[in-house]
């Protein structure tokens, strides 16, 4: 049978955006209790970190997942590894676990050959959450178009379910 | 592993439905009650808790999954303290009936 780690029970993902964040919750083996995107004005790092803090008190997760900011092939912007570092952070004083998982641990779990688009990543979870995220999948943008936000939904939804699936590998 | 005190939100949004349109349907007035309930600052009422099982199309047992675990708890352990009132009752037929229903309860078999 397959065991969940029951401190991983309810699983919390950030994926911080220029705008904001996407969200997403995990709880059981795949039941997404909740996600979605946040989006910041003024000083985006403080709000962001605001709103962050409200999910962990409202969800009160086992493990918070964040991709790795600092890892090797890493291209995100100095404010997003500040932010990620904030939320560690505070995570860990709130008594929260974290996870981080590099985007090239992202891709290696969806791809085989680890080759693969921000869309295709997002089509494939949108097929395992039909109900909920189908009809969340922006189109897929042309060169001139800035990405959707409800991208970063997808992103977070990428993150819990690297975790529960290293648990269920785990486990079995 | 507890559970949250309810999943309205996840229910919601699964059916994309706004806040005011679940309240329109409840037959509140705004979306603000529903908002409420699912920060769980708000229990709803009974006929409330069904309107929600119509709409979701699931058990209130399912969608107040925490609420509902904190009240079976609250029962398994009363049963327990009745199955050993009873255990002090001139023994019968009907008691030995009674004691095997709450124990079950207490243990939590279905019956």
């Amino acid at each position: 049978m397959n065991q969940i780690n029951p401190k991983h029970f309810r699983i919390l993902a950030i994926a911080p955006s220029t705008r904001g964040f996407g969200f997403a919750v995990l709880e059981g083996q795949e039941m997404l209790v909740d996600w979605g995107v946040k989006t910041v004005k003024g000083d985006k790092n403080a709000q962001s970190l605001k709103k962050v803090e409200e999910m962990i008190a409202h969800y009160q997760p086992g493990v918070l997942v964040l991709e790795d900011a600092s890892a090797k092939n890493s291209r995100r912007s100095p404010r997003i590894r500040k932010l990620s570092q904030q939320i560690i952070k505070m995570a860990v004083t709130r008594k929260v676990s974290v996870k981080l998982f590099s985007r090239d641990q992202v891709m290696k779990t969806f791809f085989a050959d680890g080759q693969g688009t921000k869309h295709a990543l997002a089509e494939i979870i949108a097929k395992r959450f039909p109900e909920e995220l189908g009809s969340r999948l922006p189109p897929k943008r042309k060169a001139w178009m800035s990405e959707d936000s409800r991208m970063n939904i997808f992103d977070a939804v990428a993150l819990v379910l690297i975790l529960r699936l290293k648990d269920l590998h785990r486990a079995n | 592993m507890a559970q949250l005190p309810n999943y309205l939100r996840s229910n919601r949004k699964r059916l994309a439905l706004s806040q005011d349109e679940v309240a329109f349907l409840l037959g509140t007035q705004s979306g603000a009650k529903v908002c409420r309930y699912e920060r769980f600052t708000r229990e709803p009422g009974l006929e409330t808790a069904l309107a929600f099982e119509v709409i979701f199309q699931r058990s209130a047992s399912e969608l107040f999954g925490g609420l509902y675990q904190k009240v079976e708890q609250e029962v398994m352990v009363r049963a327990q303290a009745l199955a050993e009132r009873t255990d002090r009752q001139k023994p019968n037929r009907q008691t030995a009936h009674k004691r095997q229903i709450l124990t079950n309860i207490a243990n939590k078999v279905l019956n």
